[in-house]
């Protein structure tokens, strides 16, 4: 629209009086930390990462009261078993003894004719493999038909169906005539599925022909041991043939039966006591040592800077098995002291190298020198400038110190050089894991998952706080 | 820059005196004194060790001194444990096995780190970044001898569904045995140098001096190599030194897992069998050899910056 | 509302807008912009920072980064010598549209037909690159020259910018060089292909007060020998008064006045351009002065008012200026019509029915005498 085209009023060029907010917008001033506080709350990564690190810190001070389950009871019978909610037992005589099969009407072996036969052909496999009863850990009896001719019989257990020769598994044993045709499996199993396997052998040879079934092998407790186990109150109150709860394993059990949620709970203890004291030592006395030769200046601080610039020199892990030799503890002991000491020996210059940085940026800045014209003490320097300007830092660095100091113990713990077993960390566990991974990855898993979700946790936490903390982004926005 | 790398020799030497000493002073730190003749399994060696230790004489200062002499000559003396055989043979067996190793997985975390950081930083915000950025952060997260087991595990079903051997499992010997535990090995630093790349990427892309190669009309592809690509490089190549220092720790477990004849599974091993000579001759040759990777790193970065090559 | 009369204009800008999404919304950056450029003339543009200045000449380049910018609308059509007066056909006769162009025909523009410098030149020089390598870069990609024949022009335009001993400059790196220098090298660069068009981006800003003159003067000199069209972002008035021609004011994403130098220095018709000048210090000792500094602050982009932008800041405002913004008025010039260009102010108070005001120089024509 043409300005000249429109008709305006006189009171349209009525001046204005100034308007007093033309001076700027103002705006309610917030401290350092309420403005880093609102700024880490706004960052949704690090709160969810907040809101992990108390879990943790419940799961390991407050898990193990309600989880009362000892970490270091082993249970033979329940060796490697997946996370289950549920369980239960089938309660068992002890110890009674399966007399077999024998076959009166069939011979136990072959005529001689028939061996010195050279065109005698291979034995089929047994027809009719069965097995008798109930299957559980204790005892899987198995029959099957005679196979004429034949002098005894193989029997093989796997667990996955065989489909060579080669692959019917562990021989558990053999009868030793053609009309013996029962077995009786008594090694502890624990429940699962089972592929077991039987071939026909004419006394001089085995056949490669085979059979096999798959075995569903429930869980079962003779009562002498549920009753020493309390998962009966008394003989009386159980016979042979009822099922009686076990205390459940949500995480499974490892390779001696123990239960893997106790264990984590209990090597949470360990692995976050180094995690979290290393670095707080560490950081503690780099900061004093940074802040002390930074303040200093001169020669004092090139000295304390060159020791700081040899202990960064050392080979960090090397160094740190070193220790733990030297303080005298050998192969397979635990040692959490000498991992903590060797963290903190090892792990304090590079604090002290960011806090001395840190001091030299902020005794130049200007507030700093104003206040020190105005006549301000050096304490009072120190505790209204420097420190609350370097404590961002500081925390910042801590927050990312704690998941090195726990990748650290994991790692020397996983290759025997930390906390070793029996005492569960983290590491150790995931070491013993390791050896279990192709059967049960469960108990490799479950560490490693701790793990990576501490490291995670605290990373994005730190990442977070950086963010949050550093004055250079208190500008923008 | 003659001065420059004499100096930086000059405090390597100084840094790897100081290495020595420390082992040194840790070992005899051992209670019961280890490197007392007593501890030697034979007497063949028994009597090696003291005529070469000089275990009769006083710690301080004459076995220091004759420690240090056989350090300076680079003889690391007797193994402890394996009769006959001298530190420096089994190092001399057991380096290049990590050496290797750890040179296929340097390259592999570099040239991995600055190409997907160059990637991630170019589509910022976008499907490529979330994803490479949040398999970083699996990277940084997760230990890595976890991914050694994985790696196996995969390598086992992989062979198991193809029906045929195409990766070792485990071992040592061929360029097939190096893939898996080089890849375990740099994918932790691989991490590290993406997220570097990815900040340092994402600096450069707004300066100046990108901005006016556009205002000359440069294309883009040259300038995300002549510009973007090559200033962003530099602060990754400044951690290249620790990142080294990094995989030749992590080589310890992925030498464990593989079951790798290299340098870490001889140290972990000399320290179960408390082979102290072995463990000593490891610790030093392992930090002098940091200190020089350091040191070369620092003339590379040098020789890439003209701001320090010239200063 | 096109600019165009009969002058022959090497750039024409017409209605340009520009935006940025930021996380607080959307900056309304650059607002229906309009200016031309004449031929062989020195264009200032004029104002306070963050009044979108950059933003307009950035948008010419093709340099704005999108996201999060956005041009929304306008157009800029780059004009070759002889095409006829301008304004005497559309776009396609001898003119090209830089706004929307593609990537691979802008670069065909940047840097060989138009040229540009920037502030700070201390950190728009590649820092790993040598200095001749930087100018042979332009060279090869505009003139395909080889590496050799480059270095060799480099050379020759390091000693036109008055480089001294320049074989052994275009082999050292930027850190080797004195900002004033660098600035010296950037114009090198930038005139590497003789553009028609040199937009120099406050060039003078980062350097000392003695080196800024030495600058000034070697654009003047080579402004007459090349006879290129230059546009001059600046804030410093002293500037503008040294090498323009032809001003346009800017404020809060608008250009508020636009004129010849004399016009806006001697006959200002914006309460703003009046602000800026007493706001500026004069070195005349005759004219000495009280600086008045503008008070407030300018207004928040994000969301731009409806009206003028200088309302909440300026000493007359009135009614009307709170709701709307109007149309340049053409201020009453009766002789410098064939020689310099239009004089244009965007305030009501050019309007027949305002108010006389002290010191502003208004439109008579039709004024009602009170």
């Amino acid at each position: 629209m043409s300005n000249q085209a429109r008709q305006l009023s006189a009171a349209d060029f009525s001046p204005v009086s100034l308007r007093p907010d033309a001076q700027g917008i103002a705006r309610p001033s917030q401290s350092y930390w309420q403005d880093a506080w609102r700024r880490l709350r706004r960052n949704r990564r690090a709160i969810a990462s907040l809101w992990i690190v108390i879990f943790l810190l419940a799961f390991t001070l407050i898990g193990p009261l309600l989880w009362r389950v000892d970490p270091y009871a082993q249970n033979l019978d329940r060796i490697s078993q997946p996370p289950s909610l549920a369980a239960q037992t089938l309660l068992v005589e002890r110890g009674v003894q399966w007399e077999g099969v024998t076959l009166d009407d069939w011979p136990a072996g072959p005529s001689q004719a028939w061996l010195a036969d050279p065109e005698r052909g291979e034995l089929p496999a047994p027809e009719g493999f069965e097995v008798v009863g109930d299957p559980h850990t204790l005892s899987v009896r198995l029959t099957w038909q005679p196979v004429p001719h034949a002098a005894g019989y193989q029997v093989y257990r796997n667990t996955y169906r065989p489909t060579a020769i080669n692959e019917l598994g562990l021989p558990l044993g053999e009868t030793w005539a053609g009309n013996d045709v029962g077995y009786e499996d008594q090694l502890a199993l624990t429940p699962s599925t089972y592929w077991y396997s039987i071939t026909a052998s004419d006394g001089l040879r085995e056949s490669e022909q085979f059979v096999s079934i798959p075995v569903d092998v429930q869980l079962a407790t003779t009562i002498d041991s549920a009753l020493a186990r309390g998962l009966i109150p008394s003989r009386d109150a159980a016979q042979a043939g009822d099922y009686v709860a076990m205390p459940a394993n949500p995480f499974g059990t490892d390779y001696l039966g123990r239960d893997m949620l106790a264990r984590l709970m209990y090597g949470a203890r360990t692995s976050l006591f180094i995690g979290i004291a290393a670095p707080l030592l560490f950081v503690f006395f780099g900061t004093v040592y940074g802040a002390f030769a930074g303040f200093a200046g001169g020669r004092t601080d090139d000295f304390m800077m060159r020791i700081a610039d040899f202990v960064i020199a050392l080979p960090f892990l090397l160094f740190m098995i070193l220790i733990r030799v030297a303080s005298g503890i050998g192969p397979g002991e635990s040692g959490i002291m000498p991992l903590l000491l060797a963290l903190v020996v090892l792990s304090w210059p590079a604090t002290a190298r960011l806090v001395r940085g840190q001091i030299l940026q902020i005794r130049e800045e200007g507030y700093v020198q104003a206040a020190r014209l105005l006549g301000a003490r050096d304490h009072y320097l120190i505790l209204r400038h420097m420190l609350p300007n370097t404590l961002g830092v500081i925390l910042v660095t801590l927050t990312f110190a704690i998941p090195t100091a726990i990748f650290t113990e994991a790692f020397l713990s996983f290759i025997g050089m930390g906390v070793a077993p029996p005492v569960p960390s983290w590491g150790s566990m995931s070491n013993e894991g390791l050896k279990s991974m192709l059967n049960s990855p469960h108990e490799l898993f479950f560490p490693a998952l701790f793990i990576s979700i501490t490291v995670l946790a605290f990373n994005m936490l730190g990442d977070g706080l950086r963010d949050a903390l550093d004055a250079r982004m208190r500008s923008r926005e | 820059m003659w001065r420059y790398t004499l100096r930086r020799l000059i405090q390597g030497v100084i840094t790897v005196w100081f290495i020595a000493t420390a082992t040194f002073a840790a070992m005899h730190m051992v209670p019961g004194d280890p490197l007392g003749s007593e501890r030697a399994t034979t007497e063949s060696i028994r009597q090696n060790l003291e005529a070469r230790y000089g275990l009769d004489k006083p710690v301080f200062p004459d076995q220091y001194l004759i420690f240090l002499g056989s350090m300076a000559r680079g003889d690391f003396g007797i193994s402890f444990t394996q009769q006959n055989r001298s530190v420096n043979d089994i190092i001399r067996e057991a380096f290049p096995v990590s050496a290797q190793l750890g040179l296929l997985a340097v390259l592999f975390a570099a040239l991995g780190g600055v190409l997907l950081g160059a990637l991630t930083a170019i589509n910022r915000n976008r499907l490529p970044d979330v994803i490479i950025m949040f398999l970083v952060i699996l990277g940084i997260s997760i230990p890595s001898f976890v991914f050694a087991a994985l790696g196996q595990l995969a390598v086992v079903r992989l062979n198991d569904w193809s029906g045929q051997s195409l990766l070792p499992v485990a071992g040592w010997g061929t360029f097939q045995h190096m893939l898996l535990p080089a890849l375990v090995l740099g994918l932790g630093t691989m991490a590290f140098l993406t997220r570097l790349m990815r900040s340092s990427m994402l600096e450069v892309v707004n300066t100046d001096y990108v901005r006016t190669a556009r205002a000359k009309g440069v294309p883009p592809l040259r300038v995300f190599w002549r510009h973007q690509l090559r200033n962003a490089v530099l602060p990754v190549i400044t951690v290249l030194g620790p990142a080294i220092a990094a995989i030749t720790t992590g080589g310890f477990v992925v030498e464990l897992v593989f079951a790798i004849p290299g340098l870490g599974r001889t140290f972990v091993e000399a320290v179960q069998q408390l082979d102290y000579t072995l463990i000593m001759g490891t610790t030093v040759f392992y930090g002098a050899f940091l200190v020089l990777m350091v040191i070369l790193v620092d003339l590379i970065y040098g020789w890439v910056d003209p701001r320090v090559r010239l200063s | 509302m096109p600019v165009k009369e009969q002058h022959d204009y090497a750039l024409t800008v017409d209605n340009l807008e520009v935006e940025f999404d930021t996380y607080g919304g959307t900056v309304h950056a650059v607002r229906d912009v309009s200016f031309g450029l004449r031929r062989g003339k020195t264009l200032a543009i004029v104002g306070e920072s963050g009044c979108g200045k950059s933003v307009t000449v950035q948008a010419l380049m093709g340099l704005i980064p999108m996201p999060p910018g956005r041009i929304t609308g306008g157009s800029a059509r780059l004009r070759s010598a002889g095409s006829g007066p301008a304004g005497s056909g559309p776009a396609g006769s001898g003119a090209t549209e830089l706004i929307g162009l593609r990537e691979r025909e802008l670069n065909r523009i940047r840097g060989n037909r138009i040229g540009m410098i920037f502030q700070d030149p201390m950190t728009s020089l590649n820092p790993t690159m040598r200095i001749g390598d930087q100018i042979v870069e332009t060279l090869r990609v505009h003139r395909g020259m080889s590496i050799r024949e480059g270095f060799k022009e480099a050379e020759r335009l390091l000693d036109r910018v008055r480089i001294s001993e320049a074989r052994e400059r275009a082999r050292q790196y930027p850190f080797e060089f004195s900002g004033g220098m660098l600035q010296r090298v950037m114009i090198a660069v930038a005139l590497a292909c003789s553009p028609e068009v040199l937009i120099a981006d406050e060039p003078t800003t980062a350097l000392d007060v003695t080196i800024q003159a030495q600058i000034l003067d070697l654009m003047q000199a080579l402004q007459r020998e090349e006879g290129m069209s230059i546009i001059l972002i600046t804030h410093d008035l002293g500037v503008v008064a040294r090498m323009a021609d032809d001003v346009a004011v800017m404020y809060a994403g608008q250009i508020v006045e636009s004129g010849s130098v004399e016009a806006i220095f001697h006959r200002g018709g914006h309460p703003y351009t009046l602000g800026l000048r007493r706001a500026t210090p004069s070195n005349d000792p005759e004219n000495r002065q009280q600086l008045e500094p503008i008070e407030g602050s300018p207004p928040d982009l994000f969301h731009p008012p409806v009206g003028c932008g200088y309302f909440a800041r300026c000493p007359h405002a009135m009614q009307i200026c709170e709701g709307s913004m109007p149309d340049p008025f053409d201020l009453h010039q009766p002789s410098a019509a064939a020689e310099g260009i239009r004089h244009s102010a965007r305030c009501w108070l050019q309007h027949a029915q305002a108010p006389r005001t002290a010191g502003l120089n208004q439109n008579d024509a039709g004024r009602e005498e009170p």
